[in-house]
Parts: C-alpha cells; sequence; structure tokens
C-alpha cells in the first residue's frame, strides 16, 4: 500500500512549475483574447472566423 | 510568452523547497519540461511574424531560436554542474541552480523584449547573474581579475548605448520594435550622428565580442565554472548578435560605409584567433578563442545586412551556441578528471575513455563547419554574402576556415589520440550524465540538418 | 553619553532640519542649518577619540563657513532685492553664492575635501546620520532657489561624480570610500537639479535608502575596512548573499533600484540636448562601480579560509534589530519594476 500522505508531503514541490505554466499559459489565452478583440474592431483586417478557424494572429 | 516565464519563475521556489535528496533531479525535469514547452514557439503562424504577444514581449522568427537555445540550455547547465558542486553544503548548491534560473528568466525577458529599452535592461541584468556566476564560483584566484574584465569591458560599451537609445526615443517618440520598421528614414549627416551609430553598436560589438574588445571573454570563459562557460559561449554572446540585427535597421544609411572597418576588422578577427588557437595550450581558452572567431563572421554576416548575411548570422549563432557548448562540457568532462586545463596533460584520452572520443569527433567537425551541419550551411552563406560585397573578402574568409580545420584537429588529435602517458591510467570512467549532456548537446545540431528552417530566421 | 542628552541632542538635529524645511524666509532657514550643525556636533565627539576630535572640528569648521556664506549672500539678496523670501531669487549672484554655500555644506567636489575625513573619524551610526540626514536640509534650500546657472551645476555634477568616483579607487576605509560614494550621488542629484527638481529629490530619496542599508550592513558585522569584511560570511550568510547586490544597486546596475535615478537622469539630460554630458556622467559612474565591485568581491565573492570555530558566529542569535535593514535593503534592491509609479507620484 502506498503511503499517499508521505508521498504528497515529500513531492508537493514538483506541482509548482505545471502550476505556473497553467497560469501563464491562462493569462497568455486572456490576452491573446484581447488582441483578437482589437483587431477584430479594424476595417483592415476584421472578417468573420469560419466555424473552427484558428485566429492566425496569436 | 507568459506560459514559459511563469514556469521559470516557479523554479526558484521549487528549488528551494524541495528536499535535499531530491534537488537536482526535480530542477532538471523541471527545467527540461520548460524546454520541451519552449519548443511551441517554433510554430508560427502568423502573418505579421510577431506571436505571442502581450504587452511587452513578443517572438518573431528572429528570437524564436535564441528563446528555444536559452531554454534549452538550463537544463544542460543543471546537467553539468551537478558534479562539481557536490562538495559544497546543499543551500550553496540551491543558491547555484537559482543563480542559473535567474539567469534565464533575464534572457527570457531580453530575448523577449518589444521595446529597446527594456531589452537594454535585461542586456544588462544577466551582467550580475553572469558575475557572480564567474567570481563566486569559479575556481582559480585570477576569476577576480576575470570578472572585472567581463564587467567593465561590457558596462563601457553600452553605457554609451544607453544614451543613444534615449536620443533616438526623444527623436523618434518610441522605440517598439514592432513599429521600428516602419519609422521613416532618419536624416544623419554631422560628426555627433556618426558618433551616435558607433555608440548605438559599440555595446553589441563588445558583447559578440569582436575582435580588439574581445580581451574579457578568454578570460571569463577559463575562469567561469562549467555552466558559466556554457551560458556565455551559448546565449550570453547571441545577445549582441541580436541587438545588432534589431538596432541595425534603425542606422540605415550611415551603416553602408561606417560598417567598412569593422567588418574587416571582424575577418581580421578571424584569422587571429584561429592563428590563437593553433598555437593554445590551454583547452579551454581555445575553445573561448575559436568563439571569438565564429561571432566574427557573424559580425561580418550581420553587417553585411543581405537577406543571405543575416539568415547566415542567426544560424551561425545557433549552431555556435550548441556546438561551443558542447566542447566546454567535453572539456569540463577531462577537467574534472585531471584537474588541470593543459592540453598537454591530458592526450591520448581515446584509450581511456573510447566512447568520449566519439563526442569529441562529432563536436570538432562541427566547429570546423563539416557538411551538412547547420555549422556549414551558415559560414557558406556568411561567405557567399561577403563574397558578393567584394571580392577579397574571400581570401579572409577562405584563410579562417582553413585555420579553424586546422586547430579543430589539433584539438581532437591532441586530446584523443596517441599513446596514453602514465600519469592518467588510472581515470574515473564517464558517467552516463556525461553521455546524456553531450548528446543533448549533439543530437538537436544534427537534427537541425533535416529542417534548418526553425533557425532561418525572416528568409522562409 | 547619558541618554537624555543625546535624546535631546537628536530632536534638535530633528529640530533644525524641519525648522529649514519649513521656513519661507531665508534668515529661519539658516537659523535651522546652525541648529542642526551645533546639535551634531556633541554627537559626533561622544568617544573621546583624537579622530572624532578632529572630524568634530574640521565639521565645524567647514559648516561655519558655509554658513556664513549662506549669511552673506542672504544679506546679499535682501541688500539687493529688498526682501528675504527663498522661493522668490532673481538676482544671479545671490543665487550662485548660495549654490556654492550649499555645495560646501554638502560636500559637492570641489569642495568636498572635508567629507572623507570627517566620516572617517566617526562611528558608523554617527556616519550614517552624516550621509543621509544632513543632506536634507541644504537640499530642501536647493530644491527652492531654482538655480538657473546652468554651467556652474553641470561643472559640480561632473566634477563630483569624476571625483566621487575617482577618489574612492585605493581606498581601504569603508567610511571613506561611503564617504566618495555619497560624493558622487550627490553629482548626480546636482547635475538634474536645474531640469527637474523632482527627480533630484527622487534620487535623494533612494541614495538615503540605499546609504542607510550599507551602512547598517557594515554597523552590523562592526566593519571599517575591507579585511574586517571578510569574515562577513560566517556572521550572517543570508546578507552576505544579498550585500553585494546592494552594492551593485549603490553602483547602479540594471535591474536594480539604484538603475532608476540614473536612468531618467540620463533621459533627462538628452531631453535637453546634453548627450554629451550624459555620457560622461554614465562613464564616470564605471569609477565608483569600480570600488563597489571590490568591496563585493572580498564581502561574498571570496570565501577566506577560516578554522571551524571561526566559521560558527552566525550560529549565535543576533540581538540587533533587523526589520529597518529588512526593509530597506529590499527596497533597495527591488524598486525598479515601480519606476513608472515612482515617477508618477514624485513627477505630477
Amino acid at each position: 500500500m502506498v503511503n499517499f500522505v508521505a508521498l504528497a508531503r515529500e513531492h508537493w514541490v514538483n506541482i509548482l512549475v505545471p502550476m505556473g505554466f497553467v497560469i501563464g499559459w491562462y493569462f497568455d489565452r486572456q490576452q491573446d483574447q484581447r488582441l483578437t478583440a482589437f483587431r477584430n474592431k479594424s476595417a483592415l483586417f476584421g472578417r468573420e472566423l469560419k466555424p473552427g478557424e484558428e485566429v492566425t494572429w496569436k | 510568452m507568459l506560459k514559459i516565464l511563469i514556469p521559470t519563475l516557479m523554479l526558484i521556489p521549487t528549488t528551494w523547497l524541495t528536499s535535499a535528496k531530491w534537488l537536482w533531479p526535480t530542477t532538471l525535469a523541471h527545467s527540461l519540461l520548460i524546454a520541451l514547452a519552449s519548443l511551441s514557439w517554433l510554430k508560427n503562424l502568423s502573418e505579421t511574424g510577431w506571436t505571442s504577444l502581450n504587452l511587452y514581449m513578443a517572438t518573431d522568427p528572429l528570437s524564436t531560436p535564441l528563446l528555444v537555445l536559452t531554454c534549452w540550455l538550463l537544463p544542460l547547465m543543471i546537467l553539468a554542474s551537478q558534479n562539481h558542486t557536490t562538495t559544497e553544503p546543499i543551500n550553496r548548491q540551491r543558491m547555484y541552480i537559482t543563480l542559473l534560473t535567474s539567469l534565464q528568466i533575464f534572457l527570457i525577458l531580453a530575448f523577449g523584449a518589444t521595446e529597446m529599452i527594456m531589452f537594454y535592461v535585461m542586456f544588462e541584468a544577466t551582467l550580475i547573474p553572469t558575475l557572480f556566476l564567474i567570481t563566486r564560483w569559479g575556481n582559480q584566484a585570477e576569476r577576480l581579475n576575470a570578472g572585472t574584465y567581463f564587467l567593465f569591458y561590457t558596462l563601457a560599451g553600452s553605457l554609451p548605448l544607453l544614451v543613444a537609445l534615449l536620443l533616438l526615443q526623444n527623436s523618434t517618440g518610441t522605440l517598439s520594435l514592432l513599429t521600428l520598421q516602419f519609422s521613416g528614414p532618419t536624416i544623419l549627416t554631422s560628426f555627433a550622428d556618426k558618433l551616435w551609430w558607433a555608440g548605438c553598436l559599440l555595446a553589441f560589438l563588445v558583447k559578440m565580442p569582436l575582435y580588439g574588445v574581445h580581451l574579457w571573454l578568454p578570460k571569463a570563459h577559463v575562469e567561469a565554472p562549467i555552466a558559466g562557460s556554457m551560458v556565455l559561449a551559448a546565449v550570453l554572446l547571441k545577445l549582441g548578435g541580436y541587438g545588432m540585427m534589431r538596432i541595425l535597421p534603425m542606422l540605415e544609411p550611415l551603416t553602408k560605409e561606417l560598417s567598412y572597418p569593422f567588418i574587416i576588422f571582424a575577418l581580421w578577427g578571424v584569422i587571429m584567433t584561429g592563428s590563437i588557437c593553433l598555437r593554445q595550450t590551454d583547452l579551454k581558452s581555445l575553445i573561448a578563442y575559436s568563439s571569438v572567431g565564429h561571432m566574427g563572421l557573424v559580425v561580418g554576416g550581420i553587417l553585411i545586412q543581405t537577406p543571405w548575411g543575416l539568415t547566415g548570422a542567426l544560424i551561425l549563432m545557433i549552431a555556435h551556441g550548441l556546438t561551443s557548448s558542447a566542447l566546454f562540457c567535453l572539456a569540463n568532462t577531462n577537467y574534472e578528471r585531471t584537474h588541470s586545463r593543459t592540453m598537454a596533460l591530458a592526450r591520448g584520452l581515446q584509450m581511456a575513455l573510447p566512447l568520449m572520443t566519439t563526442w569529441w569527433f562529432i563536436a570538432s567537425l562541427a566547429n570546423l563547419a563539416l557538411p551538412p551541419l547547420p555549422n556549414l550551411m551558415a559560414e557558406l552563406m556568411i561567405i557567399t554574402s561577403l563574397f558578393n560585397w567584394s571580392w577579397w573578402t574571400l581570401a579572409l574568409t577562405g584563410t579562417g576556415t582553413l585555420i579553424t580545420a586546422g586547430y579543430s584537429l589539433y584539438m581532437f588529435l591532441m586530446t584523443q589520440r596517441g599513446p596514453l602517458p602514465t600519469h592518467i591510467i588510472a581515470l574515473e570512467p564517464s558517467h552516463s550524465r556525461e553521455h546524456l549532456l553531450v548528446a543533448l548537446h549533439l543530437l538537436p545540431l544534427i537534427l537541425l540538418i533535416l529542417k534548418p528552417e526553425l533557425i532561418w530566421g525572416w528568409t522562409a | 553619553m547619558n541618554p537624555i542628552v543625546s535624546c535631546t541632542l537628536l530632536i534638535t538635529l530633528g529640530l533644525g532640519t524641519t525648522i529649514t524645511f519649513a521656513s519661507s524666509h531665508w534668515f529661519l532657514a539658516w537659523m535651522g542649518l546652525e541648529i542642526n550643525t551645533l546639535a551634531i556636533l556633541p554627537l559626533m565627539a561622544q568617544h573621546h577619540h583624537p579622530r572624532a576630535t578632529e572630524a568634530t572640528l574640521k565639521y565645524f569648521l567647514t559648516q561655519a563657513t558655509a554658513a556664513s556664506t549662506l549669511l552673506f549672500a542672504t544679506t546679499t539678496n535682501a541688500w539687493l532685492n529688498g526682501q528675504w523670501d527663498i522661493q522668490h531669487m532673481t538676482h544671479p549672484l545671490p543665487i550662485t553664492l548660495f549654490t556654492i554655500a550649499l555645495a560646501l555644506k554638502i560636500g559637492l567636489a570641489p569642495l568636498h575635501i572635508w567629507l572623507p575625513e570627517v566620516l572617517q573619524g566617526l562611528d558608523l551610526v554617527t556616519g550614517l546620520i552624516m550621509s543621509t540626514w544632513q543632506k536634507l536640509a541644504p537640499f530642501a534650500l536647493l530644491l527652492q532657489i531654482y538655480p538657473a546657472n546652468s554651467t556652474l551645476l553641470i561643472m559640480l555634477g561632473l566634477a563630483s561624480t569624476l571625483i566621487g568616483g575617482w577618489g574612492g579607487l585605493n581606498q581601504t576605509q569603508l567610511r571613506k570610500i561611503l564617504a566618495y560614494s555619497s560624493i558622487a550621488h550627490l553629482g548626480w542629484m546636482i547635475l538634474v537639479l536645474q531640469f527637474s527638481p523632482a527627480l533630484t529629490l527622487l534620487t535623494l530619496f533612494l541614495y538615503i535608502i540605499m546609504t542607510f542599508s550599507t551602512f547598517l550592513v557594515f554597523h552590523l558585522n562592526n566593519a571599517t575596512n575591507i579585511n574586517t569584511l571578510a569574515t562577513t560570511w560566517t556572521k550572517t550568510p543570508a546578507l552576505t548573499a544579498l550585500t553585494p547586490l546592494l552594492l551593485l544597486s549603490l553602483g547602479g546596475l540594471p535591474p536594480l533600484s539604484g538603475f532608476m535615478p540614473k536612468w531618467l537622469i540620463l533621459q533627462e539630460l538628452t531631453k535637453q540636448d546634453l548627450a554629451l554630458t550624459a555620457t560622461l556622467a554614465a562613464l564616470t559612474a564605471l569609477l565608483s562601480l569600480y570600488f563597489y565591485l571590490r568591496l563585493s568581491y572580498a564581502l561574498a565573492l571570496t570565501m577566506f579560509p577560516n578554522n571551524p570555530s571561526g566559521t560558527s558566529p552566525w550560529r549565535l542569535q543576533s540581538p540587533q534589530i533587523m526589520y529597518p535593514l529588512a526593509l530597506s535593503i529590499t527596497a533597495a534592491l527591488t524598486l525598479l519594476p515601480l519606476t513608472p509609479t515612482v515617477t508618477a507620484l514624485m513627477m505630477p
């Protein structure tokens, strides 16, 4: 039987870097959306995205 | 951008909170994870070239390879430093890893910056961790002298750069890299403008380093611990090349005439440093001088400012980063066994460490630019674009290439071939850690043969 | 010294500076400066040591000279303009005289010779007061008189940064090094005074924070010369790791707080078309950096061998109060990212 409490106590620090990745990814995504919104307002580049189309200016 | 930066920041608490037993495996695994995640930058679908934008940072095809190289180097530095820090108390080991991590943070911020002043601040900020790496963690007492040289050469070059950038800010109103290429041509005629031109470039030329202002580099390389040598050769020198590529579009009309002496000096430096390498007895110093020579080619390629020149310079920066870092690792494996950098004292190692000889062989071939390695591609592109500018450069670049081959052969033969001297018969066998370390340098280099467009820069 | 006496002296010290701050009349401002000087003299001489006495005497003489020049300038001003208001100075002669008198008071080159000698004779706490609090009152006046004589100020500033860097190069005594560092920093403040007084104030604040931390670190280790610094790592290991950063911050290396004033000053100077002055000032900062680097080498970047009992003092509980140092050293290292906020606060 694996002792989960001891395992968690010894290795909990391993969560920090993946957590940082998730947070950073979230912020990046938020920023992308903000910039995308700005871009879609411009007369030159604004267009409807096809369903399922990825934005190209991330 | 933040998805790499925040995990790198989190690496510092991880270093301090993890238990002593797991310190090295944990930091190594996490930094490798970050390096793998950073590969996602290479996928660039953007129309403008800029991607991963946020308010202060972005990447484009020029900075992406350098950023990935930076991220790739941290796990390798950790891997390389594991052995020689084992005798230190645990908190100092943690401090050491923190230092390396902070260097990566500053480098990511420098290469990712979209504003020249931000780039400048981060360019300078890398000085402090590097200084501590050299002067605190080096081995000999001469390291203090090396640290002083390093700091003052770089700062004496870069303080005029700050003033020059602020002047540019006053005249253009912005220093954003995103819009810099669209700013109108500036009229530069007076003598002060020429000084301003020199001020803009001098910092980067010192950092590269250009032959003539290169004296800090061999000292720093020789005295730094292995991680310091690796990061200096692989990434910090490239800050100079990167900065030059970024700032040159702004200096447009003047560069055409004013860059002549610098190109000649850089090419002359290729030959001079090569000749120095030919009679070098100190292994680390040889590799350091060979870096100066290769960087001379990069300076030439950048100042010539043709697409081929710039592409060749970028490829050479990446290829040289991996190659010279691998060579420093190999030199360090010798150093950890014989405790001497003198080549004459550690000859004929093929008998003692046969597999290491293979790595030495590949790394030496990469250093002398064997086809089809990216090194060759880069040198060909730079030599071609220089030849296109003036036929006479072929005399310098051709001799330079020949001498490079000569000293690479000299280095290989001196360290690996011949009889094994009796005083080093009882060598420790090589660890799999060391094999992994060199393999992680050379495999990317070999794989880049298949897909060089990753490090091509804008010429896609 | 009797606590009541020293308390009285410290309160008087504060009172003198406050009077100068609050005055709009030149005579009152002069009185505040005099009270300030008189209050610190007994504090300087509290240890009966020839060097302390010498320092006190030198300080008294220079400050008296400066104060009498100031008084002369005020009377000249009253004679020429018929009023004693600090903020309404028009005639260039009294303004120049005021500038020179205040330059002598704070120790700007070429009127700096007294400062290293005086600081060397003091203990570290009095030295701390001398190089921080004592600068406030003269600067309060300098900021108010709007000296318009640009060449004089720029010459004073450049000479100070140059001599402050140069003089410290071959010193081994920490207090003298700090005195030269003070001269160099004051030079930077004077350099930008006529263009942006708010920036001078910001530089002064950051200089005070950094110098405060440095003096406290040296006081904690009881160090008055470079050799003594070499055993710091056996006493306070964590502080030893931070102190080189603090010194480099004093030297003005990014990304530490000390870079902020230098950056903003260089920006202001380039805006005023003084690129050459800016470059010269930036390059003289390298001279100062050299001795900060030398201190860092001795302090933390080399570890001198020691016997086992010599390496253990860090295990003992220190009786000193660390909170002010902890706060000020944090501010001295990490303020650079707050530059926009700070500039917005200082320069509305």
